[in-house]
Protein backbone atom coordinates (compact mmCIF):
# COMPACT_ATOMS: atom_id res chain seq x y z
CA UNK A 1 0.00 0.00 0.00
CA UNK A 2 1.37 2.89 -0.91
CA UNK A 3 1.88 6.49 1.42
CA UNK A 4 -0.69 7.81 -0.69
CA UNK A 5 -3.31 5.40 -0.54
CA UNK A 6 -2.75 5.03 2.94
CA UNK A 7 -3.62 8.48 3.64
CA UNK A 8 -6.73 8.40 1.55
CA UNK A 9 -7.75 5.95 4.20
CA UNK A 10 -6.77 8.02 6.93
CA UNK A 11 -9.09 10.32 5.53
CA UNK A 12 -11.59 8.41 4.79
CA UNK A 13 -11.50 6.73 8.71
CA UNK A 14 -11.24 10.12 9.96
CA UNK A 15 -14.58 11.83 8.24
CA UNK A 16 -16.65 9.09 8.16
CA UNK A 17 -15.86 8.84 12.01
CA UNK A 18 -16.37 12.38 13.16
CA UNK A 19 -19.59 12.35 11.13
CA UNK A 20 -21.44 9.82 13.12
CA UNK A 21 -19.47 9.86 16.35
CA UNK A 22 -21.70 12.18 18.26
CA UNK A 23 -24.67 10.32 16.95
CA UNK A 24 -23.17 6.89 17.48
CA UNK A 25 -22.47 7.97 21.29
CA UNK A 26 -26.20 9.03 21.23
CA UNK A 27 -27.32 5.53 20.18
CA UNK A 28 -24.69 3.73 21.96
CA UNK A 29 -26.03 5.34 25.36
CA UNK A 30 -29.38 5.29 24.83
CA UNK A 31 -29.42 1.68 23.74
CA UNK A 32 -28.12 0.29 27.16
CA UNK A 33 -31.36 0.90 28.73
CA UNK A 34 -33.87 -0.13 26.08
CA UNK A 35 -31.71 -3.26 26.56
CA UNK A 36 -33.32 -4.09 29.55
CA UNK A 37 -36.52 -2.41 29.37
CA UNK A 38 -38.42 -5.36 30.51
CA UNK A 39 -36.60 -5.68 33.35
CA UNK A 40 -36.64 -1.55 34.24
CA UNK A 41 -40.50 -1.75 34.15
CA UNK A 42 -41.15 -4.81 36.15
CA UNK A 43 -38.42 -3.42 38.81
CA UNK A 44 -39.60 0.54 38.86
CA UNK A 45 -43.27 0.18 37.72
CA UNK A 46 -44.51 -3.49 38.51
CA UNK A 47 -47.94 -4.45 36.46
CA UNK A 48 -50.80 -3.79 38.84
CA UNK A 49 -53.20 -5.46 36.85
CA UNK A 50 -55.83 -7.83 38.23
CA UNK A 51 -53.97 -11.85 38.55
CA UNK A 52 -55.94 -14.16 36.51
CA UNK A 53 -58.18 -16.56 37.49
CA UNK A 54 -56.72 -19.92 38.18
CA UNK A 55 -58.06 -22.45 36.73
CA UNK A 56 -57.52 -26.35 36.08
CA UNK A 57 -54.83 -26.95 33.55
CA UNK A 58 -56.18 -27.75 30.13
CA UNK A 59 -59.14 -25.38 30.55
CA UNK A 60 -60.18 -24.96 26.34
CA UNK A 61 -60.21 -21.10 25.30
CA UNK A 62 -63.88 -19.41 24.89
CA UNK A 63 -64.59 -18.69 21.01
CA UNK A 64 -63.80 -15.43 20.20
CA UNK A 65 -67.34 -15.21 18.89
CA UNK A 66 -68.06 -14.65 22.38
CA UNK A 67 -65.71 -12.44 23.16
CA UNK A 68 -66.52 -10.42 20.06
CA UNK A 69 -70.10 -9.82 20.89
CA UNK A 70 -69.28 -9.00 24.37
CA UNK A 71 -67.41 -6.16 23.37
CA UNK A 72 -70.35 -4.98 20.88
CA UNK A 73 -72.92 -5.75 23.59
CA UNK A 74 -70.79 -3.35 25.98
CA UNK A 75 -70.35 -0.67 23.09
CA UNK A 76 -73.62 -0.79 20.67
CA UNK A 77 -73.06 1.20 17.72
CA UNK A 78 -69.20 1.17 17.62
CA UNK A 79 -67.36 -0.82 15.64
CA UNK A 80 -64.19 -3.32 16.55
CA UNK A 81 -61.34 -2.78 14.63
CA UNK A 82 -59.06 -5.52 16.47
CA UNK A 83 -58.91 -8.30 18.16
CA UNK A 84 -55.17 -9.91 19.45
CA UNK A 85 -54.76 -12.86 21.74
CA UNK A 86 -51.75 -12.12 23.89
CA UNK A 87 -48.22 -13.58 23.28
CA UNK A 88 -48.17 -15.51 26.77
CA UNK A 89 -50.81 -14.37 28.98
CA UNK A 90 -54.48 -15.97 28.64
CA UNK A 91 -55.94 -12.63 27.50
CA UNK A 92 -57.49 -11.44 24.65
CA UNK A 93 -57.10 -7.47 23.54
CA UNK A 94 -60.27 -6.32 21.60
CA UNK A 95 -59.89 -2.72 20.09
CA UNK A 96 -62.76 -0.51 19.08
CA UNK A 97 -63.38 2.83 18.30
CA UNK A 98 -66.64 4.89 17.46
CA UNK A 99 -66.30 4.44 13.55
CA UNK A 100 -63.25 4.15 11.11
CA UNK A 101 -64.25 7.86 10.21
CA UNK A 102 -63.50 8.38 13.80
CA UNK A 103 -59.89 7.20 14.36
CA UNK A 104 -58.88 8.55 10.59
CA UNK A 105 -60.34 12.31 12.10
CA UNK A 106 -57.57 11.08 15.06
CA UNK A 107 -54.38 11.70 12.43
CA UNK A 108 -55.54 15.50 12.47
CA UNK A 109 -56.34 16.43 15.66
CA UNK A 110 -53.36 14.84 17.56
CA UNK A 111 -54.96 15.41 20.99
CA UNK A 112 -57.63 13.14 19.91
CA UNK A 113 -58.00 9.41 21.13
CA UNK A 114 -61.21 7.82 19.68
CA UNK A 115 -60.00 4.56 19.87
CA UNK A 116 -59.69 2.26 22.90
CA UNK A 117 -59.61 -1.61 24.06
CA UNK A 118 -60.65 -4.27 26.67
CA UNK A 119 -58.84 -6.70 28.08
CA UNK A 120 -60.94 -10.04 28.41
CA UNK A 121 -59.51 -13.08 29.97
CA UNK A 122 -59.33 -15.55 27.50
CA UNK A 123 -60.64 -18.95 29.19
CA UNK A 124 -63.59 -16.88 31.24
CA UNK A 125 -64.31 -14.66 28.68
CA UNK A 126 -64.90 -12.04 31.32
CA UNK A 127 -63.75 -8.16 31.16
CA UNK A 128 -60.51 -7.90 32.73
CA UNK A 129 -59.55 -4.65 32.64
CA UNK A 130 -60.38 -1.47 30.00
CA UNK A 131 -58.17 1.26 28.84
CA UNK A 132 -58.90 4.80 30.05
CA UNK A 133 -61.70 6.29 29.00
CA UNK A 134 -60.54 9.01 26.60
CA UNK A 135 -62.18 12.36 28.88
CA UNK A 136 -60.63 10.88 31.72
CA UNK A 137 -57.63 12.81 33.32
CA UNK A 138 -53.84 11.58 31.91
CA UNK A 139 -52.45 9.29 34.62
CA UNK A 140 -49.18 11.22 35.82
CA UNK A 141 -46.07 9.97 33.86
CA UNK A 142 -43.47 7.64 36.01
CA UNK A 143 -39.70 9.20 35.61
CA UNK A 144 -39.16 5.67 34.32
CA UNK A 145 -41.90 6.19 31.75
CA UNK A 146 -39.84 9.45 30.69
CA UNK A 147 -36.48 8.41 30.48
CA UNK A 148 -37.04 5.21 28.66
CA UNK A 149 -39.46 6.85 26.06
CA UNK A 150 -36.64 9.68 25.90
CA UNK A 151 -34.16 6.82 25.33
CA UNK A 152 -36.21 5.20 22.76
CA UNK A 153 -37.06 8.55 20.53
CA UNK A 154 -33.38 9.78 21.04
CA UNK A 155 -32.13 6.06 19.90
CA UNK A 156 -35.08 5.55 16.76
CA UNK A 157 -35.30 8.77 15.80
CA UNK A 158 -33.76 11.79 17.31
CA UNK A 159 -37.19 13.15 18.31
CA UNK A 160 -37.78 13.61 14.90
CA UNK A 161 -40.21 11.26 13.18
CA UNK A 162 -39.13 9.80 9.51
CA UNK A 163 -36.64 12.36 8.74
CA UNK A 164 -34.74 11.69 12.08
CA UNK A 165 -34.71 7.41 11.36
CA UNK A 166 -33.80 8.04 8.19
CA UNK A 167 -30.85 10.35 9.01
CA UNK A 168 -29.96 8.12 11.85
CA UNK A 169 -29.91 4.87 8.76
CA UNK A 170 -27.55 6.99 6.74
CA UNK A 171 -25.34 7.28 10.18
CA UNK A 172 -25.33 3.57 10.33
CA UNK A 173 -23.97 3.66 6.89
CA UNK A 174 -21.12 5.94 7.21
CA UNK A 175 -20.50 4.05 10.78
CA UNK A 176 -20.33 1.34 9.03
CA UNK A 177 -17.73 2.94 6.29
CA UNK A 178 -15.46 4.09 9.09
CA UNK A 179 -15.44 0.82 10.41
CA UNK A 180 -14.20 -1.05 7.27
CA UNK A 181 -11.60 2.28 6.71
CA UNK A 182 -10.65 1.77 10.25
CA UNK A 183 -9.75 -2.14 9.79
CA UNK A 184 -7.59 -1.53 7.08
CA UNK A 185 -5.71 1.23 8.94
CA UNK A 186 -5.36 -1.23 11.43
CA UNK A 187 -3.77 -3.98 9.04
CA UNK A 188 -1.09 -1.12 8.18
CA UNK A 189 -0.18 0.01 11.88
CA UNK A 190 -0.28 -3.09 13.83
CA UNK A 191 2.69 -4.77 11.23
CA UNK A 192 5.12 -4.29 14.14
CA UNK A 193 2.99 -4.57 16.90
CA UNK A 194 1.87 -8.13 18.84
CA UNK A 195 -1.79 -8.13 18.69
CA UNK A 196 -3.48 -6.20 22.12
CA UNK A 197 -0.36 -4.23 23.09
CA UNK A 198 -0.97 -1.08 24.82
CA UNK A 199 1.97 1.29 25.12
CA UNK A 200 2.20 2.70 28.62
CA UNK A 201 6.04 4.01 28.44
CA UNK A 202 5.40 6.57 26.07
CA UNK A 203 3.42 9.31 25.17
CA UNK A 204 -0.26 8.98 26.22
CA UNK A 205 -1.27 9.30 22.78
CA UNK A 206 0.27 5.74 21.63
CA UNK A 207 -1.89 4.52 25.07
CA UNK A 208 -4.72 5.62 23.59
CA UNK A 209 -4.02 4.61 20.15
CA UNK A 210 -3.27 0.97 21.32
CA UNK A 211 -6.77 1.34 23.19
CA UNK A 212 -8.66 2.64 20.09
CA UNK A 213 -7.00 -0.51 18.36
CA UNK A 214 -7.52 -3.17 20.80
CA UNK A 215 -11.01 -1.91 21.60
CA UNK A 216 -11.52 -1.68 18.39
CA UNK A 217 -9.88 -5.35 16.83
CA UNK A 218 -11.91 -7.12 19.34
CA UNK A 219 -15.50 -5.37 18.75
CA UNK A 220 -15.19 -4.86 14.65
CA UNK A 221 -17.98 -7.63 13.57
CA UNK A 222 -20.00 -7.08 16.49
CA UNK A 223 -20.24 -3.35 16.01
CA UNK A 224 -20.36 -4.07 12.35
CA UNK A 225 -23.75 -6.66 12.77
CA UNK A 226 -25.35 -4.39 14.87
CA UNK A 227 -24.69 -1.16 12.72
CA UNK A 228 -25.79 -2.59 9.57
CA UNK A 229 -28.73 -3.96 11.43
CA UNK A 230 -29.99 -0.38 12.75
CA UNK A 231 -29.36 1.00 9.22
CA UNK A 232 -31.71 -1.95 8.35
CA UNK A 233 -34.68 -1.03 11.19
CA UNK A 234 -34.52 2.42 10.24
CA UNK A 235 -35.42 1.69 6.61
CA UNK A 236 -38.12 -0.10 7.89
CA UNK A 237 -40.91 2.49 6.92
CA UNK A 238 -40.12 2.96 3.24
CA UNK A 239 -39.78 -0.69 3.13
CA UNK A 240 -43.58 -1.66 4.30
CA UNK A 241 -44.10 1.41 2.45
CA UNK A 242 -42.98 -0.10 -0.83
CA UNK A 243 -44.54 -3.19 -0.41
CA UNK A 244 -47.94 -1.31 -0.03
CA UNK A 245 -47.82 0.10 -3.05
CA UNK A 246 -46.72 -2.61 -4.93
CA UNK A 247 -47.95 -6.15 -3.50
CA UNK A 248 -50.29 -5.60 -1.42
CA UNK A 249 -51.92 -3.01 -3.50
CA UNK A 250 -52.06 -5.66 -6.56
CA UNK A 251 -53.44 -8.16 -4.39
CA UNK A 252 -56.58 -5.84 -2.92
CA UNK A 253 -57.12 -4.64 -6.21
CA UNK A 254 -59.89 -6.53 -7.06
CA UNK A 255 -61.49 -5.24 -3.75
CA UNK A 256 -60.55 -1.73 -3.82
CA UNK A 257 -63.57 0.02 -4.22
CA UNK A 258 -66.17 -1.92 -2.30
CA UNK A 259 -68.13 -0.57 0.54
CA UNK A 260 -67.64 -1.60 3.88
CA UNK A 261 -70.07 -3.84 5.12
CA UNK A 262 -71.71 -3.76 8.70
CA UNK A 263 -69.94 -5.47 11.42
CA UNK A 264 -73.18 -7.82 12.30
CA UNK A 265 -73.37 -9.34 9.04
CA UNK A 266 -69.87 -10.72 9.13
CA UNK A 267 -68.15 -13.92 9.41
CA UNK A 268 -66.80 -15.53 12.62
CA UNK A 269 -63.60 -14.09 13.72
CA UNK A 270 -63.45 -17.80 15.68
CA UNK A 271 -63.63 -19.34 12.40
CA UNK A 272 -61.53 -16.47 10.54
CA UNK A 273 -58.46 -17.44 13.19
CA UNK A 274 -59.06 -21.15 12.37
CA UNK A 275 -58.72 -20.95 8.58
CA UNK A 276 -55.69 -18.60 8.88
CA UNK A 277 -53.58 -20.97 11.24
CA UNK A 278 -54.72 -24.03 8.51
CA UNK A 279 -53.52 -21.82 5.66
CA UNK A 280 -49.81 -20.82 7.28
CA UNK A 281 -48.45 -23.85 8.58
CA UNK A 282 -45.60 -23.59 11.04
CA UNK A 283 -47.63 -20.65 12.22
CA UNK A 284 -48.97 -18.83 15.13
CA UNK A 285 -51.92 -16.33 14.39
CA UNK A 286 -51.36 -13.24 16.81
CA UNK A 287 -54.53 -10.72 15.35
CA UNK A 288 -57.01 -10.10 13.10
CA UNK A 289 -58.19 -6.91 12.12
CA UNK A 290 -61.16 -5.66 10.82
CA UNK A 291 -62.35 -5.04 7.12
CA UNK A 292 -62.28 -1.60 6.47
CA UNK A 293 -58.79 -0.80 8.11
CA UNK A 294 -56.58 1.52 6.69
CA UNK A 295 -54.01 -0.96 5.21
CA UNK A 296 -56.49 -3.60 4.41
CA UNK A 297 -58.90 -4.48 2.32
CA UNK A 298 -62.79 -3.71 2.69
CA UNK A 299 -64.50 -6.90 3.13
CA UNK A 300 -61.42 -8.96 4.04
CA UNK A 301 -60.44 -9.74 7.47
CA UNK A 302 -56.48 -9.52 7.81
CA UNK A 303 -54.77 -12.02 9.66
CA UNK A 304 -51.39 -11.56 10.80
CA UNK A 305 -49.28 -15.19 11.60
CA UNK A 306 -45.97 -15.35 12.41
CA UNK A 307 -43.08 -18.16 12.62
CA UNK A 308 -43.14 -20.47 15.69
CA UNK A 309 -39.78 -20.74 15.93
CA UNK A 310 -37.35 -17.72 17.34
CA UNK A 311 -35.29 -16.79 14.12
CA UNK A 312 -38.71 -16.89 11.91
CA UNK A 313 -40.35 -15.13 15.04
CA UNK A 314 -40.42 -11.42 13.42
CA UNK A 315 -41.31 -13.33 9.76
CA UNK A 316 -45.04 -11.88 9.40
CA UNK A 317 -47.29 -13.68 6.50
CA UNK A 318 -50.56 -11.63 6.53
CA UNK A 319 -53.84 -14.52 5.32
CA UNK A 320 -56.70 -12.55 3.62
CA UNK A 321 -60.36 -14.27 5.11
CA UNK A 322 -63.42 -12.78 2.99
CA UNK A 323 -65.26 -11.27 5.69
CA UNK A 324 -68.62 -11.90 3.90
CA UNK A 325 -68.30 -15.76 3.22
CA UNK A 326 -65.45 -16.80 5.70
CA UNK A 327 -63.50 -18.20 2.99
CA UNK A 328 -59.51 -18.52 2.39
CA UNK A 329 -58.66 -16.02 -0.06
CA UNK A 330 -54.96 -16.51 0.74
CA UNK A 331 -51.72 -16.44 2.44
CA UNK A 332 -49.16 -13.53 1.53
CA UNK A 333 -45.77 -13.93 2.24
CA UNK A 334 -43.69 -10.94 3.07
CA UNK A 335 -41.01 -9.89 0.12
CA UNK A 336 -37.26 -10.53 0.13
CA UNK A 337 -36.88 -7.17 1.42
CA UNK A 338 -38.87 -7.52 4.05
CA UNK A 339 -38.04 -11.07 5.22
CA UNK A 340 -34.57 -9.45 5.35
CA UNK A 341 -35.50 -6.57 7.78
CA UNK A 342 -37.18 -8.99 10.02
CA UNK A 343 -34.47 -11.48 10.07
CA UNK A 344 -31.99 -8.45 10.95
CA UNK A 345 -33.79 -7.46 14.23
CA UNK A 346 -33.36 -9.85 16.90
CA UNK A 347 -29.23 -9.56 15.54
CA UNK A 348 -30.25 -5.72 16.28
CA UNK A 349 -31.71 -6.27 19.75
CA UNK A 350 -29.58 -8.95 21.26
CA UNK A 351 -33.42 -10.19 22.73
CA UNK A 352 -32.84 -13.94 21.57
CA UNK A 353 -30.39 -15.65 23.79
CA UNK A 354 -31.79 -14.67 27.46
CA UNK A 355 -30.41 -12.63 30.00
CA UNK A 356 -26.83 -13.98 29.72
CA UNK A 357 -27.22 -12.52 25.76
CA UNK A 358 -28.69 -9.04 27.02
CA UNK A 359 -25.71 -8.50 28.96
CA UNK A 360 -22.85 -9.57 26.42
CA UNK A 361 -24.77 -7.08 24.31
CA UNK A 362 -24.60 -4.22 27.11
CA UNK A 363 -20.87 -5.17 27.70
CA UNK A 364 -19.90 -5.34 23.75
CA UNK A 365 -21.91 -1.83 23.54
CA UNK A 366 -19.63 -0.08 26.38
CA UNK A 367 -16.48 -1.32 24.73
CA UNK A 368 -17.64 0.37 21.37
CA UNK A 369 -18.11 3.18 23.41
CA UNK A 370 -15.04 3.32 24.83
CA UNK A 371 -14.01 3.10 21.24
CA UNK A 372 -15.90 5.90 20.02
CA UNK A 373 -14.10 8.25 23.21
CA UNK A 374 -10.74 7.21 22.37
CA UNK A 375 -11.11 8.05 18.05
CA UNK A 376 -12.72 11.43 19.74
CA UNK A 377 -9.40 12.09 21.66
CA UNK A 378 -6.99 10.97 19.35
CA UNK A 379 -8.74 13.46 17.01
CA UNK A 380 -8.78 16.26 19.61
CA UNK A 381 -4.55 15.43 20.20
CA UNK A 382 -4.18 16.19 16.94
CA UNK A 383 -6.23 18.94 16.40
CA UNK A 384 -4.00 20.14 19.66
CA UNK A 385 -0.45 18.97 17.69
CA UNK A 386 -1.08 20.75 14.65
CA UNK A 387 -2.54 24.22 15.91
CA UNK A 388 0.76 23.74 18.57
CA UNK A 389 2.64 23.56 15.40
CA UNK A 390 1.15 25.91 13.70
CA UNK A 391 1.32 28.53 16.34
CA UNK A 392 5.71 27.92 16.30
CA UNK A 393 5.55 28.29 13.15
CA UNK A 394 4.17 32.20 13.73
CA UNK A 395 6.87 32.46 15.89
CA UNK A 396 5.01 31.40 19.42
CA UNK A 397 7.26 30.21 22.42
CA UNK A 398 5.06 27.10 23.64
CA UNK A 399 5.58 24.98 26.95
CA UNK A 400 5.50 21.46 26.60
CA UNK A 401 4.47 20.80 29.87
CA UNK A 402 1.47 18.22 28.92
CA UNK A 403 0.66 14.54 27.69
CA UNK A 404 0.98 15.15 23.94
CA UNK A 405 4.74 16.66 23.27
CA UNK A 406 6.24 13.52 21.56
CA UNK A 407 4.60 13.81 18.32
CA UNK A 408 4.19 17.83 18.37
CA UNK A 409 8.09 17.87 18.21
CA UNK A 410 8.22 15.37 15.41
CA UNK A 411 6.11 16.98 13.48
CA UNK B 1 7.50 2.47 3.60
CA UNK B 2 6.31 3.53 6.78
CA UNK B 3 9.21 6.14 7.10
CA UNK B 4 8.68 7.16 3.76
CA UNK B 5 6.09 9.41 5.12
CA UNK B 6 6.31 13.20 4.59
CA UNK B 7 7.90 15.06 7.78
CA UNK B 8 5.37 18.16 7.39
CA UNK B 9 2.13 16.67 7.86
CA UNK B 10 2.05 14.58 11.58
CA UNK B 11 1.08 11.42 10.98
CA UNK B 12 -0.96 10.00 13.71
CA UNK B 13 0.48 6.68 14.37
CA UNK B 14 4.01 6.30 15.71
CA UNK B 15 6.99 5.35 13.62
CA UNK B 16 8.21 1.94 14.90
CA UNK B 17 11.37 1.04 15.35
CA UNK B 18 12.96 -0.98 12.31
CA UNK B 19 14.73 -2.92 14.98
CA UNK B 20 11.42 -5.18 15.50
CA UNK B 21 10.01 -7.57 13.11
CA UNK B 22 6.81 -7.49 11.94
CA UNK B 23 4.24 -9.88 13.19
CA UNK B 24 1.21 -11.60 12.17
CA UNK B 25 -0.98 -8.63 12.27
CA UNK B 26 -4.83 -10.48 11.42
CA UNK B 27 -4.64 -13.77 13.28
CA UNK B 28 -6.39 -12.52 16.67
CA UNK B 29 -8.48 -10.52 15.19
CA UNK B 30 -9.68 -13.05 12.53
CA UNK B 31 -10.68 -15.70 15.15
CA UNK B 32 -11.97 -12.84 17.33
CA UNK B 33 -14.66 -12.06 14.44
CA UNK B 34 -15.37 -15.69 13.93
CA UNK B 35 -15.61 -16.26 17.26
CA UNK B 36 -18.50 -13.26 17.53
CA UNK B 37 -20.05 -14.62 14.17
CA UNK B 38 -20.17 -17.90 15.34
CA UNK B 39 -21.92 -16.31 18.70
CA UNK B 40 -24.29 -14.38 17.05
CA UNK B 41 -25.76 -17.34 15.19
CA UNK B 42 -25.88 -19.79 17.32
CA UNK B 43 -28.15 -18.46 19.69
CA UNK B 44 -30.30 -17.34 16.63
CA UNK B 45 -30.56 -20.49 15.09
CA UNK B 46 -29.87 -22.84 17.30
CA UNK B 47 -31.91 -21.78 19.84
CA UNK B 48 -31.61 -24.58 22.72
CA UNK B 49 -29.33 -25.05 26.20
CA UNK B 50 -26.20 -25.80 24.05
CA UNK B 51 -26.71 -23.76 21.82
CA UNK B 52 -26.97 -20.86 23.77
CA UNK B 53 -24.50 -21.91 26.07
CA UNK B 54 -22.31 -22.13 23.02
CA UNK B 55 -23.41 -18.27 22.09
CA UNK B 56 -22.44 -16.89 25.52
CA UNK B 57 -19.23 -18.44 25.43
CA UNK B 58 -18.18 -17.65 22.07
CA UNK B 59 -19.20 -14.19 22.75
CA UNK B 60 -17.40 -13.97 26.07
CA UNK B 61 -14.50 -14.57 24.56
CA UNK B 62 -13.80 -11.02 23.29
CA UNK B 63 -14.37 -9.47 26.11
CA UNK B 64 -12.10 -11.26 27.71
CA UNK B 65 -9.50 -11.17 26.11
CA UNK B 66 -9.90 -7.21 25.66
CA UNK B 67 -9.81 -7.64 29.20
CA UNK B 68 -6.93 -9.65 29.25
CA UNK B 69 -4.80 -7.23 27.45
CA UNK B 70 -5.55 -4.17 29.17
CA UNK B 71 -4.52 -5.95 32.82
CA UNK B 72 -1.76 -7.18 31.09
CA UNK B 73 -0.86 -3.41 29.93
CA UNK B 74 -1.71 -1.95 33.20
CA UNK B 75 0.20 -4.29 35.30
CA UNK B 76 3.46 -4.63 33.03
CA UNK B 77 4.88 -1.17 32.21
CA UNK B 78 4.44 1.83 34.91
CA UNK B 79 3.01 4.91 33.29
CA UNK B 80 5.71 7.62 32.08
CA UNK B 81 2.87 9.71 30.42
CA UNK B 82 4.69 12.77 28.79
CA UNK B 83 7.80 10.93 27.87
CA UNK B 84 9.90 10.57 24.95
CA UNK B 85 9.49 7.85 22.54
Amino acid sequence: MTTRTLRRWFVVHKWTSLVCTLFLLTVCVTGLPLLFSEQIWDIFVGDDDPPYEVLPPGTPNASLDVIVEKARALYPGQIITNVNPDDDEPAVLVSMAPSWQALKDDETYPDRHSGHWIKFDARTAKVLEQSRPADAPREPRTWTGIIMSTCNRLHTSLFAGLPGRLFLGLMGGVFVASLISGTVLYGRFMKRLPFGSVRRDRASRLTWLDLHNLLGAATLVWATVVGFTGLVNELQTPLFGLWRVTDVRQILKPYANLPVPLQDHLSSVQTAFDTAARAAPGNEVTGLSFPGASFGSPVHYVLWTRGATPLRARLFTPVLVDARTGELTGAYPMPWYLRFLEISRPLHFGDYGGMPLRILWALLDVVVIGVLVSGLVLWAGKRKIATDARLRALGYDLDDTDGVPALAERA
Amino acid sequence: MMNAVSPEKPMPFPPVSASRSSVAVWPWPIALGLLTTFGLLSALLGQHGIWLALSWAALSIPLIVTVACLIRAWRRTPSFKGGQS
